[in-house]
């Protein structure tokens, strides 16, 4: 599904990703661990196509196509979607409003009708009882005055909503308390399917408690050093990263 | 005769004072046609709408005056309770029996001799104020021969405040009228703190017209105070411009307590990256007296910072003026400009006419100005008399309380407790706000 | 630097689209020679069989306006219009007077149709009763027998003089006098049409009263006049929709509104002006000189609503004069310039009774090479106990050829007062833009996303109908490529 190969990517010249490698199949979680300033969220915005961010090598395949001629829609359209670590506020902007523009521009871009309003309604009562959402929180202006844990419900209700092939979460955990947690893992895994494919960016082993991660990438300094499997994240959350460190020292 | 009439009809013997070096004499004279041309401005000028010169100019002016003497005890009590550098004038000359310049790490020169020789001040005079739409700076350009030069040399740091002391004497019993220049050079990466005060030690019905043109070089940090607090019969019209290069802070307070008209024309023009500019204030004031605030932050260049915060509170039937303009040229990209402007009326023949004012040609800023006008607030009100308190105490410690922010910049400590007893004083309380 | 580049390209593109309503009507017209004196007026009066009061008071105001100046301190710029090149009267020529709708020039027809009013769909949806002026008058006004039952007198002002002289003579003029300024004094002396409403005593106007300006002939001004009476406790909503075809010569606009609300009335009045705004070069377009402005009594309110979008210079500041005590007066107000457009836009708030309430939400929104201005007053007199206002004004800059200016005036005479004012300038976050576009939608549909967000709190005031027009309009006006 999405394929990297050696990516190099830099901001204001400053090199952050260092030949990054990661191969996420159908229906599987992968989980990336690391550090503050290992590059996390850097990889989760180069995948969504953020501009600040320049490719200087390699190159990143999604679902046979080449990620980086297309523009950050269009990556949206092709069915990759990003939870963003820090939402950004749009007054007077309602989440219907924006839901409905989503969904509508991904359905234009497939050549389909927009969806009809009852269909949409719909999906979003669904959607809104399986992450115990308030019905009145469709008419707040986008994440305006949300607290931190409504941020991240409403960024797992939109991932809900426009039903994305390659879900990325970055540090969705951060800012959530526990109940919110196990809501927010609980709307993830009921979403998960054979057919698409979750990666998890996160600091600890919290989230993987609820989100049962496949593959463990340990990030360090732009480089994917270690790959396991769930167990490695719970090593991580047991000794730290500093003894990836130390085995990485002769090496580099 | 008003003094429109007054000037014009001594005008080549104003000229012959002022005198001057070659340089700027034609300076002078093009400033006297420029104020001959335009004349003193009247309510329909849209910068003086609300303020009225008409009972200021339809006085009889003596345009010499004549030195008079002040007292030890009268300059003490005008002047910082603290070590300072002394600058005091009296009736417009320098009066040196009364400063004290021992040891400063700065150069003073009189205008008049910094005019006839010196090149720093010569580079200086009229080269910030404008004299275009600017009668006042015409004016005083045309003719100002008294004043100061200041001038702090690159990596200086003054450690003690520099007092400009200007006070009119017993001796005037007309209403005299002084034109005041300041020049002002505070070099790369200086440190200088000023206290300025007009103060009339007499009854007469004087008028200044003060024009101080300061340069912030690049890394410099400038504090200016003005403390305005004369007696109910004098008028000013302090005319301060400020040119700050990059990297530079400047700032000028300004707390308006007392006179009869007051009106400050105070402007920044930023023309270096990275500076920042803060203009703070209180205004306070009572029967029969005006007080007008004229603001602008000439943004130019991108990545400055500028913050304007004017508190006003008026009694009996008082008069504020508050016009804060902001200017934010297409190239002055990731400009920060705030002005905030907050009044209190508390009495019915009390009034106030503000406007806040944003100019801007550049996308990517933040401006914001805000202005509000209203009482004291009567459930704090309630509360504290529920503790006990008195309401006038109670009043006194809200008004405070209102004023306080603007006082929060003041880093003269001696300076920041002396205008806390005068507003105690002014609010009718003996209280000691340091609790 | 290639990443600034293709932001302002996308800027670029969506804030271009040319004027939609760019069509001329090929209707014969019945023009007043060229030009302005005292001919003329007499002239208009005549063709309009008007009673000698008002002919007279024409021409006062024509004499009052010869020693007026037109005012130059609003922050436009534009080369003063030649008054005496321009027709003061075209109204479009008809065969015979209309019994109905049907009857109407089919051409006639089918611009209101290309406009998007199409009058036999309105008749048929609840609710809107159209008057249409175009040009100078007014052509057809539907739903008059519904309102007649309840009272309401709502037609156009040439009607109303000739068939109710008693209520225009004592109204015309009463809250704006014909010397209240330049365009008020010229308006006054040449009004050609326009639409007058009489609610009555107790009345709520069941349904939207809208009325639909156009000026169409090549040269001439329009000075429409709206008086609006609201009775004692009565209520009326009412719509203005203006629009000009496109054309290179400047055509000038000078309206006169005015409002009456007596004790215990609500008057509602929403503005969308979408008059020809030039073109990308800054040729063309019209003179938007509007005087509006409201008269509250007693526990009155009215509230101004207006999305501007068009014209190339805008001047207009609808207005309240809060006479009667606990008076509320509001006004709500998107303004979009773009290209070379100049708008100097605003309201007076004028608290004289006691326990007066106002209310402004100013949103200006910049783009191109144009200047936007907010300019209001807020005025508390010593009478005025308890008065309160709010203001918020915002600006939107796009792109940095723009330039955005906020004059407020804020004039207080009395210490019970509460003002509160707020401005602020933003600018759309790139990190917003991104957000939509991972969602999915394109930079072009976010920044109309983000704009509609923006000016909500003012969309949100005018009724649906008339909200859904001028979403599409703000999009039309910023979004070239999607609109």
């Amino acid at each position: 599904m999405l394929t990297i190969k050696n990516l190099r990517a830099s901001i204001e010249d400053k090199e952050i990703l260092k030949g990054i490698n990661l191969e996420v199949k159908p229906g599987e979680v992968h989980a990336i661990m690391g550090p503050n300033g290992s590059g996390k969220s850097t990889l989760s915005s180069v995948i969504a196509g953020r501009e600040d961010y320049e490719v200087t090598a390699g190159e990143m395949n999604f679902l046979g196509q080449d990620l980086s001629e297309l523009d950050p829609e269009e990556r949206a359209h092709a069915g990759i979607f990003l939870s963003f670590q820090y939402p950004v506020e749009i007054p007077g902007v309602s989440v219907t409003n924006f839901l409905k523009t989503a969904i509508n521009e991904s359905r234009k871009a497939k050549g389909l009708e927009p969806m009809p309003a009852k269909d949409m309604l719909k999906a979003m009562k669904e959607k809104m009882a399986l992450l115990e959402i308030d019905r009145s929180f469709l008419s707040r202006s986008i994440n305006e005055g949300f607290s931190g844990g409504e941020k991240k419900r409403n960024e797992i209700f939109q991932m809900a909503m426009l039903e994305p092939k390659l879900a990325i979460l970055d540090e969705t955990d951060s800012g959530l308390d526990i109940d919110a947690l196990r809501i927010v893992a609980n709307g993830v895994n009921k979403l998960k399917s054979q057919d698409n494919a979750v990666v998890v960016i996160t600091h600890y082993q919290r989230l993987l408690d609820h989100i049962t991660p496949d593959f463990v990438h340990v990030l360090l300094n732009g480089q994917i050093v270690k790959s396991g499997d769930k167990n490695l994240a719970l090593e991580l959350e047991e000794k730290g990263y500093d003894w990836i460190k130390k085995e990485q020292a002769p090496i580099g | 005769m008003d003094l429109n009439g007054q000037i014009l009809e001594s005008k080549s013997q104003l000229l012959q004072t002022a005198n001057g070096h070659d340089q700027i004499q034609d300076l002078r004279t093009k400033a006297m046609q420029v104020f001959e041309n335009e004349g003193f401005p009247t309510i329909k000028h849209e910068e003086w709408k609300y303020t009225s010169l008409v009972p200021i100019l339809r006085k009889n002016y003596s345009l010499t005056a004549s030195a008079g003497k002040v007292s030890k005890e009268e300059v003490e009590k005008y002047s910082l309770k603290t070590d300072s550098y002394r600058l005091v004038f009296v009736d417009g000359g320098f009066s040196e029996e009364h400063s004290d310049l021992e040891n400063a790490p700065f150069t003073f020169l009189t205008l008049s001799n910094a005019l006839g020789s010196k090149e720093e001040a010569l580079n200086l005079f009229g080269k910030i104020a404008p004299i275009e739409d600017q009668a006042f700076v015409a004016l005083n350009t045309a003719f100002a021969h008294q004043g100061s030069f200041l001038h702090i040399p690159k990596g200086t740091r003054v450690e003690k405040p520099i007092e400009l002391l200007y006070f009119t004497s017993k001796a005037q019993n007309e209403a005299p009228f002084f034109q005041i220049r300041n020049l002002i050079l505070a070099e790369q990466a200086s440190e200088t703190q000023i206290y300025e005060r007009h103060q009339n030690l007499g009854e007469s019905a004087a008028l200044s017209n003060v024009v101080t043109e300061i340069k912030v070089e690049r890394d410099a940090i400038y504090d200016h105070y003005k403390v305005q607090n004369d007696q109910r019969d004098t008028a000013l019209v302090d005319n301060t411009w400020v040119e700050q290069a990059e990297n530079s802070f400047a700032s000028v307070d300004t707390f308006s307590l007392g006179g009869r008209f007051v009106r400050n024309n105070l402007s920044f023009l930023q023309r270096g990256e990275h500076c920042e500019s803060k203009m703070y204030g209180i205004t306070m004031i009572g029967e029969n007296q005006l007080v007008d605030h004229h603001t602008l932050v000439d943004h130019k260049v991108p990545n400055c910072q500028s913050n304007q915060l004017y508190k006003g509170i008026y009694t009996d039937n008082a008069k504020g003026v508050f016009n804060g303009k902001v200017y934010v040229h297409s190239e002055a990209q990731k400009t920060n400009a705030f002005q905030q402007n907050d009044n209190v009326l508390l009495d019915d023949l009390a009034s106030l006419d503000t406007k806040p004012q944003l100019e801007i040609f550049a996308d990517d800023v933040k401006c914001s100005h805000g202005c509000t006008i209203g009482q004291l607030d009567e459930d704090a009100m309630f509360y504290l008399k529920s503790r006990g308190i008195r309401d006038k105490e109670a009043r006194a410690m809200l008004l405070y309380a209102f004023c306080m922010d603007a006082l929060a910049g003041v880093k003269l400590e001696e300076l920041k407790s002396k205008l806390k007893s005068v507003l105690a004083k002014k609010l009718g309380v003996e209280l000691d706000f340091d609790l | 630097m290639a990443e600034m580049a293709e932001e302002d390209k996308v800027l670029n593109e969506v804030t271009q689209s040319e004027y939609k309503y760019g069509f001329y009507t090929n209707i014969e017209s019945d023009r007043v020679p060229i030009g302005l004196n005292e001919d003329t007026i007499r002239r208009i009066s005549a063709k309009k069989n008007e009673p000698e009061w008002l002919l007279t008071w024409r021409l006062e105001a024509y004499k009052r306006w010869q020693e007026m100046e037109e005012p130059d301190w609003a922050n436009v710029d534009y080369p003063k219009p030649d008054f005496q090149a321009i027709t003061y009267y075209a109204a479009p020529k008809q065969k015979k007077k209309l019994e109905s709708l049907d009857d109407l020039d089919p051409e006639m027809k089918e611009t209101f149709d290309k406009l998007g009013i199409s009058l036999d769909e309105q008749k048929r949806l609840a609710g809107v009763a159209v008057d249409v002026v175009m040009d100078s008058v007014s052509v057809a006004t539907t739903f008059k027998k519904k309102l007649g039952e309840l009272g309401i007198i709502f037609c156009s002002i040439s009607e109303a003089v000739q068939e109710h002289p008693e209520l225009v003579k004592k109204y015309l003029g009463k809250v704006v006098p014909p010397s209240d300024n330049f365009y008020a004094a010229l308006n006054s002396a040449v009004f050609t049409d326009g639409s007058f409403c009489y609610i009555p005593k107790g009345v709520r106007c069941p349904m939207e009263l809208s009325t639909y300006f156009r000026i169409n002939e090549a040269g001439t001004g329009q000075f429409e006049r709206t008086l609006v009476i609201a009775e004692e406790s009565s209520y009326v909503s009412y719509l203005e929709g203006c629009t000009a075809p496109m054309r290179d010569e400047n055509q000038l606009h000078a309206a006169v509104v005015e409002l009456i609300a007596m004790d215990d009335a609500e008057i509602k009045y929403s503005t969308v002006q979408n008059w020809y705004p030039g073109n990308k070069e800054g040729k063309g377009g019209v003179y938007n000189f509007v005087t509006k402005r409201g008269l509250c009594h007693t526990r009155s309110k009215i509230s101004w609503t207006q999305v501007e979008t068009g014209s190339a210079v805008t001047w207009k500041y609808p207005s309240c004069i809060l006479k009667g005590d606990h008076s509320v007066g509001e006004f709500y107000s998107v303004a979009v310039t773009n290209n070379y457009q100049q708008a100097d836009t605003g309201t007076k708030m004028i608290h004289i009774g006691k326990n007066t309430k106002s209310t402004i939400i100013s949103k200006g929104i910049c783009a191109g090479h144009s200047n936007g201005s907010y300019r209001g007053l807020v005025k508390m007199g010593k009478k005025a106990e308890n008065a309160r206002n709010f203001s918020q004004c915002d600006s939107l800059l796009m792109g940095n050829s723009c330039g955005s200016h906020t004059f407020p005036y804020i004039e207080i005479d009395n210490k019970t007062a509460k003002v509160e004012h707020e401005a602020t300038t933003s600018k759309i976050g790139e990190d917003q833009i991104f957000y939509c576009n991972q969602r999915g939608i394109p930079t072009e549909e976010a920044i109309a996303l983000i704009v509609n967000g923006y000016c909500k709190e003012v969309l949100n005031q005018l009724p649906m109908e008339f909200a859904v027009e001028a979403q599409k309009l703000l999009a039309v006006s910023l979004e070239g490529s999607v609109g």
